[in-house]
């Protein structure tokens, strides 16, 4: 064949990219088969008899390593049917248990057999009646056993039909995804070109450590047995395949020195932990003096005030409506040591939060050693943690916000850093040219420019110091989440959906503020 | 016309240079100082650089000087490096190698306080994308420039409102940038330059991303204003007929090298390689070619048939050929170029004339 539209020519070493030059081996046939493929909008028959017999051989041949991958799977998923249909001992747990229970009855019936010659009559009436219960255990334990043994044949037939569809899936699949694979080296990824005996023994190494270990767990009754049978003890009688042979001895010992690692690091750090726990109180007693000494009218009266003047009418409203749920309820204190709690938790993440999240911004390198840390914090399941926050800080209120940190400061750093990152370079430089300080480009330019996202993170900041609350009342954390708590340990469904109901409207009353005096700074009211 | 003569008197008078280049480069790259190194000691090219030492030339061995009150327009397409060039005047980007003074001072030895306080007092820049504060009013971003500076709000408002107004945007104080169509938000950029009264202005492309008819309009009212506050300007585009609008000289650059220095009219009539000239070509250049540029002087015309010159009209040397052209219709006679005390000094005859607007050479 001439050079087509399809050939393209490599503008660096000026090599032809042909499927000719691809192919190598069988090139006529693959050029006649990607032409059929090429010249149809939709599904064109292509059959390819070498991929349909030898499977995913071929594709480690031809250097396809998707085709060999599934094909792999699906070959071995078959087989093991086919493996389990005719030697897959199907019954012998079934088997066994009948088995067992015989002789249960056997031994059972000679003992009647010697009570009777005693003359307890009574006593051997009563183990007859039991040998005659397992006779019938026995008898459904060895029904089962055959259906099993019957199932087997609809298994075996499965298997091979499921083989066939699987080769049949083969040789129409290898052409498309050849010519994919040809697509892809064409436009210059390395792609293997023709057949590679290299690709075929790393293909067969695979295919050996993966498909007979695999037949024998699953058509073998007691695979570690066969396999030590077989082999003649080689591996020792340990080995197996079933289980990793090992057993919790590594993982106790780590797991204690653990403990005695945080031992250490609370007694010698005590006086810090201290330190914290102190500093958090203060911030938590200052906005419960706030919150709850205040007269619960004044505190009402000021914050639908303050929605109505930052958020609006309609908030001021909901707002209102919220409070009055909360104080009919005679939810009112527990509320606000809640919002005391969380408005603590909330302070300290945007506090510390902020300014990370302006370094994690300006440093890339910082960032990535960052970017773990936030991801241990946000997925890590909040008990994992809450265990060591008992060692350092005890328990009460205090470590409960210190687990909400923990939990909601992440997005708020990650946020910020991204607000920060997303301050267009030009407009930095501008402010630059006009003599700017550091300084003053942080507070005039990047930092106005990265509200919105930092909004964002403050936002969603106090919504997940909000879901902390349940959490943090497990520490001893007083209020709602408490009562939630309480709830949960007398199944006291009316109580715990009052307490949630309650929970969700302290969320919802603090967003909405927030967002309200956002939207009024950035001046889309 | 007066262009030509004002600029013969300013290359007399070089002492008056505001910004002056030497010998700078800008190699980008973690290797600079040794890829400097070498391309000074072994003068490698700058496929070389990139080879050797994955660095990148941004600008190389560039000189020149501007002098007070000029503007000085830098040409080139994208990629020449004339953006990276004109950020080293305000020392955006620091030169790997050379000399750079700016007003009498040695930009490069400034310290952090000395050089913020230049860019803050002395050289204004406007950004081909404006770079305008989007959270501000136009006000206050006009004021930006003395905010930095320290001064109070009502000093602010007020120089900000007269900068404004010279830019035509009085009543537009309280808007937000992006309430303001592209040309608009220019001119704020432009009166934020402005506002600092700076005796440089350094502007990056300021027009480009501007549709044609109001990128003239904006160069009409830049000129304007230039006129008017005679200020040294430093102007970057990548359009030849903008820098032969706006430009008192203008200066060619490729691949980080300045090419070619001169007049528009030197750059059009006598370009001095195949880069240049497949610029020029499409000017026109009736304003542009001046009489003095093609006459035949005087003493060594020879007329195909005697004529005598009382007869013919008379032109200034100073004279573009569009002036020509509707001189030579009305007259079969050649034309006579006066100088300016009026004597005789050249002649200009049809073929010259058809020369001159063919190619600019006489």
């Amino acid at each position: 064949m001439t050079m087509s539209a399809a050939d393209a020519t490599d503008s660096r070493t000026g090599d032809v990219r042909n499927v000719r030059t691809f192919a190598v081996e069988n090139a006529d046939y693959y050029e006649a088969e990607f032409e059929k493929i090429e010249g149809r909008t939709g599904f064109a028959l292509s059959w390819n008899w070498a991929a349909a017999i030898l499977g995913p051989v071929w594709g480690t041949a031809r250097g396809a390593w998707g085709f060999f991958w599934i094909f792999l799977i699906l070959e071995l998923f078959a087989l093991v049917q086919v493996g389990r249909g005719l030697w897959g001992e199907l019954g012998a747990d079934e088997l066994e248990r009948y088995n067992r229970i015989r002789e249960n009855v056997e031994n059972r019936e000679a003992k009647v057999a010697e009570l009777r010659a005693a003359g307890d009559t009574a006593g051997a009436d009563a183990g007859q009646r039991i040998a005659d219960n397992l006779k019938v255990a026995a008898e459904t334990a060895l029904e089962a056993a055959t259906a099993a043994n019957a199932s087997a044949t609809s298994i075996l037939i499965f298997g091979l039909a499921l083989f066939a569809f699987v080769k049949i899936a083969e040789g129409f699949y290898a052409n498309y995804a050849y010519e994919a694979q040809y697509l892809r080296w064409r436009s210059g990824k390395p792609e293997q070109v023709g057949l590679s005996r290299r690709s075929v023994i790393y293909g067969m190494i695979g295919l050996a450590a993966i498909w007979p270990l695999t037949l024998v767990r699953f058509t073998v009754a007691d695979p570690d047995a066969w396999i030590s049978r077989v082999t003649g003890g080689l591996f020792g009688d340990s080995w197996s395949i079933v289980e990793f042979p090992v057993g919790k001895e590594y993982f106790t010992v780590l797991a204690l020195r653990g403990d005695a690692g945080f031992d250490w690091l609370a007694i010698r750090f005590g006086g810090a932990f201290d330190g914290i726990t102190q500093g958090i109180r203060w911030v938590l007693d200052g906005l419960e003096v706030i919150l709850i000494q205040t007269p619960w009218p004044v505190v009402m009266f000021i914050t639908v005030v303050m929605a109505y003047r930052l958020a609006g009418p309609r908030v001021a409203i909901f707002t209102a409506a919220a409070l009055a749920y909360l104080a009919f309820m005679g939810l009112w204190e527990l509320s606000m040591i809640t919002v005391a709690l969380i408005g603590a938790g909330a302070f300290l993440c945007v506090l510390i939060g902020i300014p990370l999240g302006i370094w994690f911004g300006k440093s890339r390198r910082a960032y990535t050693f960052a970017e773990p840390v936030l991801d241990f914090m946000q997925t890590m399941p909040a008990f994992v943690y809450l265990i060591p926050i008992i060692a350092f800080f005890g328990t009460g209120k205090p470590p409960g916000v210190l687990a909400t940190l923990i939990f909601a400061m992440p997005p708020v750093v990650r946020l910020t850093a991204l607000g920060m990152r997303g301050v267009p370079e030009t407009t930095k430089e501008a402010a630059l040219a006009f003599g700017c300080t550091k300084r003053q480009l942080l507070f005039n330019v990047e930092l106005p420019l990265a509200l919105p996202s930092i909004m964002t993170g403050i936002n969603q900041t106090i919504l997940m110091a909000l879901s902390m609350v349940v959490i943090a009342s497990l520490i001893g954390a007083e209020g709602l989440g408490a009562l939630i708590l309480e709830s949960l340990q007398y199944a006291a469904k009316g109580q715990g959906l009052l307490g949630g109901l309650a929970i969700l409207f302290c969320a919802m009353v603090i967003d909405r503020i927030a967002q309200g005096v956002y939207r009024k700074k950035s001046g889309n009211v | 016309m007066a262009r030509a003569d004002t600029h013969l008197i300013r290359q007399s008078d070089m002492s008056d240079s505001v910004i002056e280049l030497k010998n700078v480069w800008k190699i980008f790259g973690s290797d600079a100082n040794a890829a400097m190194d070498a391309v000074l000691s072994r003068n490698l090219s700058k496929a070389d650089v990139l080879r050797e030492f994955s660095c990148v030339v941004g600008i190389a061995d560039v000189s020149f000087s501007v002098e007070k009150g000029e503007i000085f327009c830098v040409m080139g397409l994208s990629g020449s490096g004339k953006s990276t060039m004109v950020r080293h005047l305000n020392r955006l980007i620091e030169p790997t190698a050379g000399a750079i003074t700016v007003l009498g001072q040695d930009i490069l030895s400034l310290n952090d306080a000395e050089l913020r306080n230049v860019r803050a007092n002395r050289i204004g820049m406007v950004f081909q994308h404006m770079a305008l504060l989007p959270h501000r009013t136009v006000r206050d971003n006009v004021a930006f420039p003395l905010q930095v500076r320290g001064e109070p709000k009502s000093r602010r408002w007020e120089v900000s409102q007269r900068c404004l107004d010279r830019v035509n945007l009085t009543g537009y104080e309280d808007r937000f940038p992006r309430e303001l169509s592209g040309g608009m938000q220019q001119r704020v950029g432009l009166a934020r330059a402005l506002a600092s009264d700076p005796d440089v202005l350094l502007m990056d492309e300021p027009f480009s991303a501007l549709d044609p008819l109001i990128r003239r309009q904006l160069q009409d009212q830049f000129m304007a204003l230039s006129a008017e506050l005679g200020k040294t300007t430093v102007f970057i585009t990548h359009d030849l007929d903008e820098a032969i609008r706006i430009g008192n000289r203008i200066a060619i650059m490729n691949d980080g090298r300045i090419v070619q220095i001169g007049t528009p009219e030197e750059i059009v009539t006598r370009p001095t390689d195949d880069y240049v000239r497949d610029f020029v070509e499409g000017i026109s250049k009736l304003k542009l070619v001046f009489a003095h540029s093609i006459m035949v002087p005087i003493n060594e015309y020879v007329p195909a048939r005697p004529v005598n010159f009382d007869e013919s009209p008379r032109a200034h040397l100073g004279s573009d050929l569009d002036h020509l052209i509707d001189i030579a219709i009305t007259t079969d006679h050649v034309i006579v170029i006066t100088d300016d005390a009026g004597g005789d000094v050249g002649i200009v005859d049809r073929a010259t004339l058809l020369r001159g607007i063919q190619g600019g050479k006489a």
